[in-house]
């Protein structure tokens, strides 16, 4: 459902400027160039990973009151171990009232990007990830850019990935701007998210309008999967529907915006009727 | 040059590996690299590996942000390092190793001044106030 735009997965970044470059193909050259293409696209498509919020970490190792008092700052000591995995790594803090005390999860990022850094991750998170300048970004268009620096700077089971990336959804399914996730790989995120929420109905609608049949039964068929229990997975079931019943039941059965929906349908199917007569 | 090589090959007689600060940073700046170093050599000069880093100064959030490679520490005890007594202070503090009894004694001999320091001024106070 993703859809495979070349064009747009392989726009252009903005990187140093060269000049084109030109090669002279034959017919199989160029078609096993485009294989390729196609390949690395479907690489770059791969969806990130998509988690629970994590829970918070409150462990205490040790427990010293008498050395309240001795110290004002507390004291956050890292584990330097090149070969472990940063998820394993210990890092304490020693507070001034004399806990030694697991660090809590922001902590373990900020200290871990100090000395391990990774590009394109700020120590502290940029103030863009706060919901007021969300909003700003959103009226730019900027989704998929968001997206992109959000995978980059938080990890999948942080609750500011988490609120990010459901703003950011929520938004798109508002004002249904669903085209600009299209080619990308946040679009499955997407699609999930409006999945749990039972908030299709835009999405089908969009799909409706831009002939994309068989990513709107695709779709319905996941909601089925998700929601077993539901009037419209029964009745497919039972009478093994495919392609436009399944959409007309599932319109009828499960949506909210059930107008809209037909008449998208109508629309399309008089197109169909319009196109082979022709 | 000849006269430079003979400088950096220095050999030394008697001593052992010590684990210590060694400092660095600017005026009115430390910062202290945890460091594993002949006990002859200079504070801030050749060492055989560095281990971690301490900046004493608060930072931001308000935390003193040390660095401990746990393993390499681990591998230069075994060796038979010994550690200077700040050393021991931090490693203490972490947990790696027992709370040292200087901390514990410090913090007995802070608590105990600051026990007399609340009692000596009223008594310092009152005849003061009286003519």
């Amino acid at each position: 459902m993703t859809g495979l735009n070349l064009q747009k997965v392989f726009r252009p970044v903005k990187k140093e400027l060269k000049p084109p470059k030109y090669k002279l193909m034959t017919e199989a050259q160029l078609e096993e160039a485009t294989r390729k293409a196609i390949e690395e696209a479907k690489e770059k498509l791969i969806m990130p990973p998509v988690l629970n919020e994590r829970e918070p970490i409150d462990d205490v190792l040790a427990e010293d009151k008498f050395l309240e008092g001795t110290e004002t700052t507390k004291y956050v000591f890292t584990d330097l171990t090149y070969s472990i995995p940063h998820r394993e790594r210990f890092i304490v803090v020693r507070e001034p009232n004399g806990i030694l005390r697991k660090a809590t999860w922001e902590e373990r990022d900020r200290m871990i990007q100090i000395f391990f850094p990774k590009e394109g991750r700020r120590v502290i998170p940029p103030v863009v990830f706060k919901d007021e300048h969300l909003v700003t970004v959103f009226q730019q268009d900027r989704h998929e850019d968001i997206l992109n620096m959000c995978i980059a700077q938080f990890e999948p089971d942080s609750p500011d990935y988490i609120r990010v990336h459901h703003r950011t959804y929520d938004d798109i399914e508002k004002h249904a701007k669903y085209d600009l996730l299209r080619s990308t790989r946040h679009f499955g995120g997407m699609v999930w998210y409006l999945l749990n929420k039972k908030k299709t109905d835009g999405l089908l609608i969009d799909m409706i309008h831009r002939d994309l049949l068989d990513d709107a039964t695709s779709l319905i068929t996941l909601y089925h999967m998700l929601h077993p229990e539901c009037q419209s997975a029964n009745e497919a079931k039972e009478r093994k529907l495919q392609g436009v019943d399944l959409i007309k039941i599932f319109v009828k059965t499960e949506s909210q915006r059930e107008g809209y929906i037909q008449l998208a349908l109508q629309a399309y199917e008089e197109a169909m009727a319009t196109s082979t007569a022709s | 040059m000849v006269q430079l090589g003979s400088r950096l090959l220095k050999g030394y007689r008697g001593g052992h590996v010590v684990i210590r600060f060694a400092l660095g940073g600017c005026t009115n700046r430390p910062f202290y690299r945890i460091v594993a170093a002949h006990s002859r050599r200079a504070r801030d000069g050749k060492y055989l590996e560095q281990l971690g880093c301490l900046d004493p100064l608060p930072n931001a959030h308000g935390e003193r942000v040390a660095g401990l490679n746990l393993e390499r520490l681990r591998h230069w005890l075994g060796c038979g390092a010994q550690l200077s007594r700040p050393a021991e202070k931090l490693l203490g503090l972490a947990g790696f190793l027992p709370l040292h009894p200087m901390t514990v004694t410090g913090a007995e001999r802070l608590r105990r001044r600051r026990a007399q320091e609340a009692v000596a001024p009223p008594t310092d106070g009152s005849p003061g106030d009286a003519p």
